[in-house]
């Protein structure tokens, strides 16, 4: 009898502990909580829009004899380096060279085998090198590169050959800055003979597999140059070295990348982009274009018809691939992952860079710094896995070449949407010219892929591939565009893009649509669920020592 | 003519570069060798107490014998006296760059506190530096990044060192260690299932044995 009662109360009480049970989200009619106060917050996660660290680089140079632009950037290029590239490390001083990381064997430029003022053999040392890479000895990436505020995913890019720590400065953990994505755009002048050697500073295998520059795919000494480990020579390993050799006879924005396991390396970053210039005299070019952006020291070509030149190149990164390289330190461990366990047909882009940087840190190096009435020559580059949409804002456009072709004048078309496929490269004549078409006049003019998800980092927005076409009268002293200081320090903000800030935490808005507080726990509701679950343990010990049947028989 | 004022332009600047020395720094198309110093002593040292000899290679074929690295110099400890003066010739088999450089050597004599070879590709190059009194373990790697990641890494004890440095391939032990699949197989399953009978059967007997004995 009581053992039916008591089974019978159990049912009651396991009712009662599912109408009690706890949840972590409960409905509230009247009791609405506040808002959140920004004092509530851990931590600001502030992040200096521009550090201004190398503001007499901006200024226009004259290094070695290499005539060297202005360029109003908050991080603009050294200019030491862009006379090393325009040089060769052979024909620049020690003293240039020391102003630079790069090193002593990694560019010469020799003979002129055409006679008409620049030198023909190019020869180059390229290095791989891993951004935000694993370290076993701590909890931390290295050497560290941030796309955008707190964002590091792991990277790996080709290099120009430096030399020396791989540090910004003694005792950082962050990396200089020829360490950097993208792979650097190479440029060279049509008819040079150009050698460049991948030194494979890596723990995986890689190629370089020259897309769309002419190139032989077997060498004369019977070598295979294509960089495609398939058909060709096996791919260069760890520790080896490999040289590559082309004479292209045609100009024009074409790419490069790396070959092996190319679905994953590429996406990874190596890849880049390949100027060939046109050949004229005394046409000494600049042949690394580092992070890409402005062109500081353009072709003579470039120079006939254009006001300035901008290699503009845009790279997606899947954080599940990227991450793989941060997880594991025994290659072993990192290339069964990589190759085997992750699926690229299963993975999606989350990071969306435009030479090298999402949003706002495009701001920092990667606008287009226009005045009125120039002519501006963009050379782009999807190196995305997606098809882009690019989009200038208070501009059209006109495109004169595909992929390094030029097109016919009646095909140069004049839009303010231009569809890229993967790989492919155009190149686009922006006119600031104020005709109401061209351009709608000065302004600080987004810029960025009109695929939506292009302009997010990891979903969120403001991010990805944004930048700016901004008249040079708009940018301030450090080259930061003069927008309203709010949104400057909303997005120069780690905690923005952790996505653990409001987004329209301002003003009298703070309060109406920062983030709502949580419920307090119901302590009744708890301490009932606790004596009740209790009372059914008591039970349950209670039954399971009676034998059945009887009550009472001990 | 021009053509040959540009090679003889070309020929005398490839001149100009070789073999330069700069702030404490040698530096040709072959590699570099930053902050030698062969005879100045440091603050506590009264003379030097012993010179030594090391010859350290360097790539990827020493990573060989540690499972799970890339890079490696051909040892990972050196030990030596307080006020030692060290030659290290440093020898890369590689055809890609590689650094010995050490840490943590005083700043008076030292820039940066480092003393540092630096080989462009195959090939070798020499320097030397004196260490101070106190037992001091320094870290040597090379920085190429992912180098000292993937195995290129070592340390130098000066009077037995003060420590030992992490991650130090066949010596220590990393900070952030990788986690391997464990080979569950019948036999290891079978071993569990008898460990479980005769951690029952063992106290069960027993506890038989006192109940019967009542």
């Amino acid at each position: 009898m009581l053992r039916s009662a008591l089974i019978f109360l159990l049912l009651i009480l396991l009712v009662s502990v599912y109408w009690l049970l706890p949840s972590p989200v409960e409905k509230s009619a009247l009791n609405i909580p506040a808002t959140v106060s920004d004092s509530a917050r851990q931590s600001s996660g502030y992040v200096n829009p521009c550090q201004n660290d190398f503001s007499e680089w901006r200024e226009g140079f004259e290094i070695e004899g290499v005539e060297i632009n202005p360029s109003p950037f908050c991080q603009p290029d050294n200019p030491y380096e862009i006379a090393t590239f325009v040089k060769g490390v052979n024909n620049v001083s020690m003293q240039t060279l020391m102003q630079t990381r790069l090193a002593e064997d990694f560019l010469t430029k020799t003979d002129d085998l055409d006679g008409d003022g620049d030198p023909d053999i190019i020869r180059i040392k390229m290095e791989v090198i891993e951004l935000n890479g694993f370290t076993p000895d701590g909890d931390y990436v290295f050497p560290a590169y941030d796309i955008a505020p707190g964002i590091q995913p792991g990277l790996w890019v080709f290099a120009p050959k430096t030399r020396g720590m791989a540090e910004k400065h003694f005792r950082s953990k962050i990396a200089h800055a020829l360490l950097r994505a993208p792979s650097p755009v190479i440029r060279v002048e049509q008819g040079d003979k150009v050698y460049i050697t991948l030194e494979n500073t890596h723990y995986f295998p890689h190629t370089i597999h020259f897309h769309g520059v002419d190139h032989p795919w077997r060498l004369k000494n019977g070598k295979n140059n294509d960089g495609d480990p398939t058909t060709g020579a096996p791919a260069v390993f760890p520790g080896e070295k490999r040289t590559y050799e082309m004479q292209p006879r045609q100009a024009g924005t074409m790419f490069y990348h790396c070959h092996v396991q190319t679905d994953k390396h590429l996406v990874m970053g190596l890849n880049g982009m390949f100027v060939v210039e046109e050949n004229r005299p005394n046409n000494w070019v600049q042949t690394f274009n580092v992070g890409a952006g402005q062109v500081r020291h353009p072709s003579v070509a470039v120079k006939e018809a254009y006001d300035q030149e901008y290699d503009l190149h845009y790279q997606a990164i899947d954080k599940k691939l990227a991450t793989i390289i941060q997880q594991a330190n025994d290659p072993r461990l990192v290339a069964k992952r990589m190759n085997r366990q992750y699926n690229m047909t299963e993975a999606s882009e989350n990071y969306f860079l435009l030479n090298g940087h999402s949003f706002p840190y495009t701001l920092r190096d990667s606008m287009v710094v226009v005045k009125p009435n120039q002519k501006i020559k963009l050379r782009i580059a999807n190196a995305q896995r997606s098809a882009m949409a690019i989009h200038f804002h208070g501009h059209k456009a006109k495109v004169t070449h595909f992929d390094g072709v030029p097109l016919l004048p009646a095909a140069q078309v004049t839009r303010d949407v231009f569809e890229i496929a993967p790989a492919q490269r155009i190149d686009l004549n922006l006119q600031t010219e104020n005709d109401g078409l061209h351009s709608f006049g000065p302004g600080v003019w987004l810029f960025h892929d009109h695929v939506e998800t292009g302009i997010t980092t990891d979903g969120m927005a403001p991010g990805g591939n944004i930048s700016t076409v901004v008249y040079q009268d708009l940018l301030d002293d450090m080259g930061m565009p003069k927008i309203r200081e709010e949104p400057v320090n909303r997005y120069f903000n780690k905690n923005y893009y952790a996505k653990k800030n409001p987004v329209w935490n301002m003003g009298d808005f703070k309060q109406l649509l920062g983030d709502a507080g949580m419920l307090e726990v119901n302590y009744f509701r708890l301490i009932m669920l606790g004596l009740i679950s209790g009372l059914i343990a008591a039970i349950l010990f209670f039954l399971v020592r009676q034998p059945s049947g009887n009550g009472d028989q001990e | 003519m021009k053509k040959l004022i540009f090679f003889f332009l070309l020929f005398f600047s490839q001149l100009s570069f070789s073999a330069m020395n700069h702030n404490g720094m040698t530096m040709d198309e072959k590699g570099m060798v930053m902050n030698s110093n062969p005879d100045t002593l440091p603050k506590d040292c009264k003379k030097i107490s012993e010179d030594v000899h090391f010859t350290v290679h360097a790539g990827h074929k020493y990573a060989k014998k540690f499972n799970g690295k890339m890079y490696a110099f051909d040892q990972q400890q050196w030990d030596v006296k307080p006020c030692s003066r060290i030659k290290i010739t440093f020898i890369n088999d590689d055809d890609i760059r590689h650094q010995f450089m050490i840490h943590g050597l005083p700043g008076y004599l030292y820039p940066k506190g480092m003393f540092h070879i630096e080989l462009y590709g195959k090939g070798e190059k020499e320097g030397f530096f004196i260490v101070p009194s106190q037992p001091k373990t320094y870290l040597v790697h090379c920085e190429v990044p992912q180098h000292m990641e993937k195995g290129m890494k070592a340390q130098l004890k000066v009077a037995g060192g003060d420590q030992d440095l992490p991650s130090i391939p066949g010596l220590t032990e990393p900070v952030t260690p990788d986690s391997y699949e464990v080979s569950w197989n019948q036999a290891s399953w079978a071993i569990l299932v008898l460990s479980v009978l005769v951690g029952f059967a063992g106290p069960f007997f027993l506890l038989m044995r006192y109940k019967n004995s009542k």
